[in-house]
C-alpha cells in the first residue's frame, strides 16, 4: 500500500506543475517557458513581469497553497471523525467566514477587508462550536451537531445581509462567498506558504497516531495513540488549515471534502493519506483556476463554483462506481 | 428529566399553537390590539383593521401548515435514516427547489410571486428522484449512499445556482429574496397550490409512523418482526419529500424547523413515533408561527424574514441541548 504512495505523489506533483505552467502560458498574455527562464534570470520584459507578479503568478500560488491546505484539512477531519462527509465546512467554518464577510460589509463597508472579516467569522464560528459542545473537540458527534447549528445561524445571517443589502454590494458579496482567486497578491501567497510550513512538522508528528484512528478509539488507545488527544489536535489543525485557505481564497466549497475521497480511491486503501490528499486538493484548485481563466463557458466565474460543480460530479461518479463494485 | 405523559404533551403544544395563532393575528409591524382584531373576526370592526387582519389570516394559516410540514418531514427522515441530523435539505429538496426557481427566472422570464410554487415543487421533486436513483445501490439497505447522493446533488445544484446568479444580476435580484425564506406576501392561493401535496404527505406519514418504531431497532430486527422494511422506507421518504417540497415551494427554504423540532419532541414524548408525529406537527406549526411573529415585531417598523429568525432561535437551542447532553448521538 505504501509502495503506491510515492509514485502517485510524483504523478500528482507533475500534474500540478503541468497545470500551473499551462495556466501561465495560455492565451494572449501567456508567459511561455522561455519567458519563464528569462524571468528566473531577471531578464524578463515588463509584460512578463506584470503577468507573473500581478496577474497570474499570485493566484496560481495562492490556489496551490489553498488547495494543499484544504486537502490536508479534509483528510484530517474525515479520519478523526470517521465521517465520509466530514470537512471543516460541516462544522461551520465556511459559513462562519461568509457571515463574517457579510456582516463586515453591512456594518463597516470599506473598513474591514474581506479576508479579515472571513477569518474573524470563521474564528467566532469555530469558537462557538468549541464552547457549545461542552467537551471541546473531543466528541466528533457533538462537534458535528453543534457545527450544523452554528452553520445554520451563520448562513441565515449571510442570507439576510444579501437580501437586504444593495444590489451592487450584494453581487460582489455573493462572488466572494463562493471563493475566488481573482486579484490575489504575492503577500497572500506568502501567507499561506508560511502557514503550511509552520504546520507541517506538527502534521508529521500527528501522522503516526492518526493512522491508528481508523481502528477505533479503544484499539487506538491500546496502541498508544491516545484517541481523544489525537482527535483534538487533528481537528484543531484541520480548522487552522481550512481557515488559512479561507483567508487567502474565500470559503471554497468541496475541495476539503472530495480531495481525501479521491486520494483514497487512487491508493485503493483506507487511511488518512495526508500528502496525497493535499496534492489532490492543490491539483483541483489549479485545474479549476485554469478553467475560469481560459475555458470559454465558465470564464470569469469564481473558482468556487467550478470546484463545487465538478467536485460534486466527480464524487458522485466515485460513489456510484464504488457501489457497483460492492454489488458485483 | 421527568417526562410528561404523551397526551399531556400534545395538549400543551396545542395550547402553544393556539397562542401562536392568536399572536400571529394580533401582533405585526402595524400595531393592533386584541379587542379590535376580535371585533374583525366576528365580522365587524374598523375598515383598516379588517385589511390588516385579512393580510394576516392567510399568513397565519400558511405559516402553521409550513411549520407542521417541515417538522413532520424531519421526524420521518430522522426515523428512516436513524440519523439525528436528518433534515429535508439532505434529500435535495431545498437545492432542487432553488435551482428550479433560478432556472425559471433566467430562461423563462419568471418573476416570482405565488406562481413560484409551480416552479419550485417539480424542481424539488426532480432533485429528490435523482438523489434516490443515485443513492439506491442494489443489495444494500444502508441509507448512507442516499445521504451521500443528496450531498452530491445539492453541491452540483448549488454550483449551478451560483454560476447563474453571478452571471445574471436580474436573476440574482429575485433569487436572493426568495432564498431567505419568508412568509410576507403569503396568500391562500399558495396554500391551495401546495395543499394536495401536504395532505397526501400527512396521510402517508400517519401510515408509516408506527412502523418506524420497529425500524429503530435495526433493519434485521424489524424484518424479523414482520415489518416490510423497504416499503416502509419508501413510504416515509415519499411523505417526507412531499411535505418538505411543498413547504419550501410555498415560502422558500426555512432552516432548522425540520431538524430541531423532532429533537424537542423526543425530549417531550420519547421515542414512540406514533406520538412523535402528531406532537411534531403541532409544535412545528407553533414554532414557525412564533418565529414569524417575532420576525414581524423585533425590528419594527421593518420585518425580518422568518427563515432568519428560525435559525437564530433554533440553533442556540440545539447548542444548549448538545451541551447538556440532551441530544443523543
Amino acid at each position: 500500500m505504501r509502495a503506491r504512495t510515492l509514485p502517485l505523489a510524483l504523478l500528482l506533483t507533475s500534474a500540478i506543475l503541468a497545470g500551473g505552467l499551462a495556466t501561465l502560458a495560455w492565451g494572449e498574455l501567456g508567459v511561455r517557458l522561455p519567458d519563464l527562464a528569462e524571468a528566473v534570470r531577471g531578464e524578463a520584459g515588463t509584460k512578463t513581469v506584470f503577468v507573473l507578479e500581478r496577474l497570474r503568478g499570485p493566484r496560481l500560488l495562492v490556489g496551490i497553497g489553498a488547495g494543499l491546505a484544504f486537502g490536508l484539512a479534509g483528510a484530517l477531519f474525515q479520519t478523526v471523525t470517521r465521517n465520509p462527509l466530514g470537512s471543516p465546512d460541516v462544522i461551520g467554518l465556511g459559513a462562519g467566514a461568509g457571515a463574517g464577510v457579510a456582516l463586515a460589509t453591512l456594518f463597516a463597508p470599506g473598513l474591514v477587508p474581506a479576508p479579515v472579516g472571513a477569518v474573524l467569522g470563521a474564528g467566532v464560528a469555530i469558537g462557538l462550536v468549541h464552547l457549545s459542545t461542552g467537551l471541546g473537540f473531543a466528541s466528533p458527534a457533538r462537534v458535528i451537531i453543534t457545527g450544523i447549528g452554528v452553520s445554520a445561524m451563520a448562513t441565515a445571517a449571510t442570507q439576510y445581509v444579501v437580501a437586504v443589502a444593495l444590489r451592487d454590494s450584494s453581487t460582489q458579496l455573493a462572488g466572494y462567498l463562493v471563493g475566488t482567486l481573482n486579484s490575489r497578491s504575492l503577500g497572500q501567497a506568502v501567507l499561506i506558504g508560511v502557514i503550511l510550513l509552520v504546520l507541517a512538522p506538527l502534521l508529521a508528528l500527528l501522522a503516526h497516531d492518526l493512522r491508528m484512528m481508523d481502528l477505533g478509539d479503544q484499539l487506538a488507545d491500546a496502541l498508544g495513540a491516545r484517541a481523544v488527544r489525537t482527535r483534538t489536535w487533528a481537528i484543531l489543525l484541520s480548522v487552522l488549515l481550512a481557515a488559512a485557505g479561507v483567508a487567502v481564497a474565500g470559503p471554497i466549497a468541496f475541495v476539503a471534502l472530495s480531495a481525501p475521497h479521491i486520494a483514497r480511491r487512487m491508493v485503493g486503501s483506507p487511511g488518512p493519506h495526508l500528502v496525497l490528499s493535499a496534492l489532490v486538493g492543490a491539483l483541483i484548485m489549479v485545474l479549476a483556476d485554469f478553467a475560469v481563466q481560459h475555458v470559454g463557458p465558465v470564464q470569469d466565474l469564481p473558482v468556487g463554483v467550478i470546484t463545487a460543480g465538478f467536485g460534486g460530479v466527480y464524487l458522485g461518479y466515485l460513489l456510484i462506481t464504488a457501489w457497483k463494485k460492492a454489488d458485483a | 428529566m421527568t417526562r410528561l405523559p404523551p397526551w399531556a404533551a400534545l395538549a400543551a403544544v396545542t395550547a402553544l399553537l393556539a397562542l401562536a395563532c392568536l399572536a400571529s393575528l394580533v401582533l405585526g409591524a402595524r400595531e393592533t390590539d386584541l379587542a379590535g382584531v376580535w371585533a374583525v373576526l366576528r365580522g365587524g370592526g374598523e375598515e383598516h383593521l379588517r385589511q390588516v387582519v385579512a393580510a394576516r389570516e392567510p399568513r397565519t394559516v400558511l405559516g402553521a401548515a409550513v411549520g407542521a410540514a417541515l417538522a413532520a418531514s424531519g421526524v420521518l427522515i430522522q426515523g428512516v435514516t436513524r440519523n439525528p441530523l436528518g433534515e429535508p435539505g439532505l434529500l435535495g429538496v431545498t437545492s432542487g427547489a432553488s435551482a428550479a426557481v433560478v432556472t425559471a427566472t433566467a430562461f423563462l422570464g419568471f418573476s416570482g410571486g405565488a406562481a413560484t410554487v409551480w416552479v419550485a415543487l417539480p424542481g424539488a421533486a426532480l432533485a429528490v428522484v435523482v438523489v434516490h436513483l443515485l443513492g439506491r445501490p442494489a443489495g444494500t439497505h444502508s441509507v448512507v449512499p442516499l445521504i451521500l447522493a443528496g450531498a452530491v446533488v445539492s453541491a452540483v445544484l448549488y454550483a449551478y445556482i451560483q454560476a447563474m446568479i453571478l452571471t445574471r444580476p436580474e436573476v440574482f435580484d429575485s433569487y436572493r429574496h426568495w432564498a431567505v425564506g419568508s412568509l410576507a406576501g403569503a396568500s391562500y392561493g399558495t396554500l391551495v397550490a401546495v395543499a394536495p401535496a401536504l395532505v397526501l404527505g400527512v396521510v402517508l406519514a400517519a401510515i408509516a409512523a408506527p412502523g418506524l418504531n420497529t425500524l429503530a431497532l435495526g433493519d434485521d430486527v424489524a424484518t424479523s418482526l414482520g415489518t416490510p422494511v423497504a416499503l416502509l422506507r419508501a413510504t416515509s421518504l415519499l411523505a417526507a419529500t412531499l411535505l418538505a417540497a411543498a413547504a419550501t415551494a410555498a415560502v422558500g427554504p426555512i432552516a432548522f424547523v425540520g431538524l430541531a423540532v423532532p429533537h424537542l419532541v423526543r425530549a417531550l414524548v420519547g421515542g414512540d413515533h406514533r406520538w412523535q408525529l402528531p406532537v411534531s406537527l403541532v409544535l412545528g406549526a407553533a414554532l414557525l408561527l412564533g418565529s414569524d411573529v417575532l420576525a414581524r415585531v423585533i425590528a419594527r417598523p421593518q420585518e425580518l424574514m422568518v427563515g432568519v429568525v428560525t435559525a437564530f432561535l433554533g440553533a442556540p437551542f440545539l447548542l444548549w441541548a448538545v451541551r447538556r447532553g440532551r441530544v443523543t448521538t
